[in-house]
């Protein structure tokens, strides 16, 4: 008992040392919010070379009211199983973007060796090989090749990496499953 | 004398009707806020010989000044705010006379090279007439005995402001008319193709540094010899003349220095080749600019 009382009045002491370090630590803030101010402005231009650029078989657009939640489509390249489908994508970027990836979802099902139920990517350009030289653009481009070009060797979803090298059967699944899911969205 | 004297006077009572109803006060507070913003790009240097050399008085008179090349109310701010203190010190009938003495000798330096002349042959007279009235004229002497030797640095800086303008406009200029969008953006987008398959699979930091290179140069064109960015890639902010020749990395990639600064906060690693910024390949060195960077390259 006698020594909780000793952590209470440490943690109190604590709690009486703490609020002159956060008074002189305030200017902390400061930079978050001119980060913040910097993402926005890297976000913006994303969008405008996005738009500009007219890339065939990509889009992405921020959602209304949250320019760090994205919505994107890409569609499957052609001379792929994935040929003349299309998919959703959402994308949400950190507060230290593009120090850190964004987080990349499917939310179209995709019927992928490296795409899991719930529509993770397995990626490593959105995890350890991250770049903050690489942009929305580069990363639909980047997903929309891995499509065609999975990574069978470290699979999210085993069924698609063992059928993958049966194209003709990839494509039918990939097919129904598409046709299946289009009409919900 | 008298010629020019009244020429002042007659080009200086214009300016007298005009600008009176702007509050005396008003203006050289504007004045210096366009002044604090103009230099906030400038070189350093330019910057702390002229925060040794200005007391507050001067700064704000030589804001005035310097600001009168470009606005031409600001002539008439020299012009009327002098005669603000004039009119404490002397309220007698001869203070009109004074008044415009003032302010064509205000103005006169920065004129031309004969009112110049005019200007510091009438200021002794002016001046006595000056100190005998309060003591608070000896700022004003002073004032106008440096602005003088002044103006020229005043000029100078002036052309550095100009000199670096017209140097952020031609990198500009060249940005805009190197043909960076269509065939770039397409030769990276095929790159990037490429890449995403492969590349990023291996452990690309240990491969040999030919290999990766060669793959790496092609998927970043833009960042290597087509154009030197007006923007940082990272942030977006604009490039000033020392982010432009800072050159972090022999990949060519560049980025500004708070952005730099932020990356070696974290892993360290340049964005355009994934290296380590600290340890680069022998013989890449000679690539780097030892002008921001204090390492010597090697031959």
């Amino acid at each position: 008992m006698a020594t909780m009382n000793n952590q209470d009045s440490n943690n109190s002491n604590n709690r009486t040392a703490a609020p002159p370090t956060n008074a002189s630590k305030q200017p902390l803030p400061t930079p978050k919010a001119v980060d913040t101010q910097s993402v926005l402005k890297r976000l913006q231009s994303e969008l405008m070379a996005l738009m500009m650029s007219g890339d065939s078989g990509i889009s992405a657009f921020p959602e209304e009211d949250n320019i760090f939640c994205w919505k994107g489509t890409i569609s499957g390249s052609k001379d792929t199983v994935f040929e003349g489908t299309e998919y959703k994508l959402s994308l949400s970027f950190p507060n230290d973007y593009p120090f850190k990836p964004p987080k990349v979802k499917f939310e179209t099902g995709c019927f992928h060796p490296n795409v899991d139920v719930f529509g993770n990517i397995c990626l490593d350009i959105l995890q350890d090989k991250w770049s903050s030289a690489y942009d929305v653009r580069t990363i639909l481009i980047s997903i929309q090749s891995l499509l065609g070009e999975p990574n069978t060797s470290s699979p999210l979803n085993t069924q698609a990496a063992a059928l993958w090298s049966n194209q003709e059967e990839y494509r039918k699944m990939v097919v129904e499953k598409h046709l299946y899911k289009k009409p919900n969205h | 004398m008298n010629q020019p004297l009244k020429e002042g006077r007659t080009r200086q009572s214009s300016f007298r009707v005009i600008y009176p109803p702007m509050g005396y006060d008003s203006i050289p507070i504007a004045a210096s806020n366009a002044k604090e913003f103009g230099k906030k790009k400038r070189v350093n240097r330019a910057a702390k010989l002229k925060q040794s050399k200005l007391d507050v008085r001067r700064e704000q008179w030589l804001s005035q000044v310097k600001n009168k090349g470009c606005k031409e109310e600001t002539n008439g701010v020299s012009g009327v705010k002098m005669p603000a203190e004039r009119n404490d010190i002397n309220p007698s009938g001869e203070e009109n006379e004074g008044l415009r003495n003032l302010c064509s000798d205000s103005e006169s330096p920065f004129n031309s090279p004969m009112s110049s002349v005019f200007g510091s042959n009438r200021s002794p007279s002016h001046f006595t007439s000056n100190s005998s009235s309060s003591s608070s004229s000896g700022g004003c002497c002073s004032e106008s005995m440096t602005e003088e030797d002044d103006g020229d640095n005043e000029c100078l800086d002036d052309w550095e402001a100009i000199a670096d303008a017209l140097a952020a406009d031609d990198i500009k200029n060249d940005n805009l008319e190197s043909p960076e969008p269509d065939s770039v953006t397409a030769t990276m987008e095929a790159s990037q193709d490429d890449c995403c398959a492969r590349a990023w699979r291996a452990d690309d930091v240990f491969r040999p540094q030919s290999l990766p290179n060669l793959l790496k140069q092609n998927s970043f064109p833009c960042f290597k010899n087509v154009c030197s960015p007006s923007t940082c890639p990272i942030c977006c902010e604009d490039l000033d003349l020392t982010d432009t020749s800072f050159l972090p990395c022999p990949c060519g990639y560049r980025l500004c220095l708070f952005c730099h600064k932020r990356i070696l906060e974290d892993d360290g690693r340049c964005p355009g080749c994934r290296k380590q910024y600290d340890h680069h390949g022998p013989g890449n060195l000679s690539s780097k600019m030892g002008r921001s960077y204090s390492m010597i390259p090697r031959r």
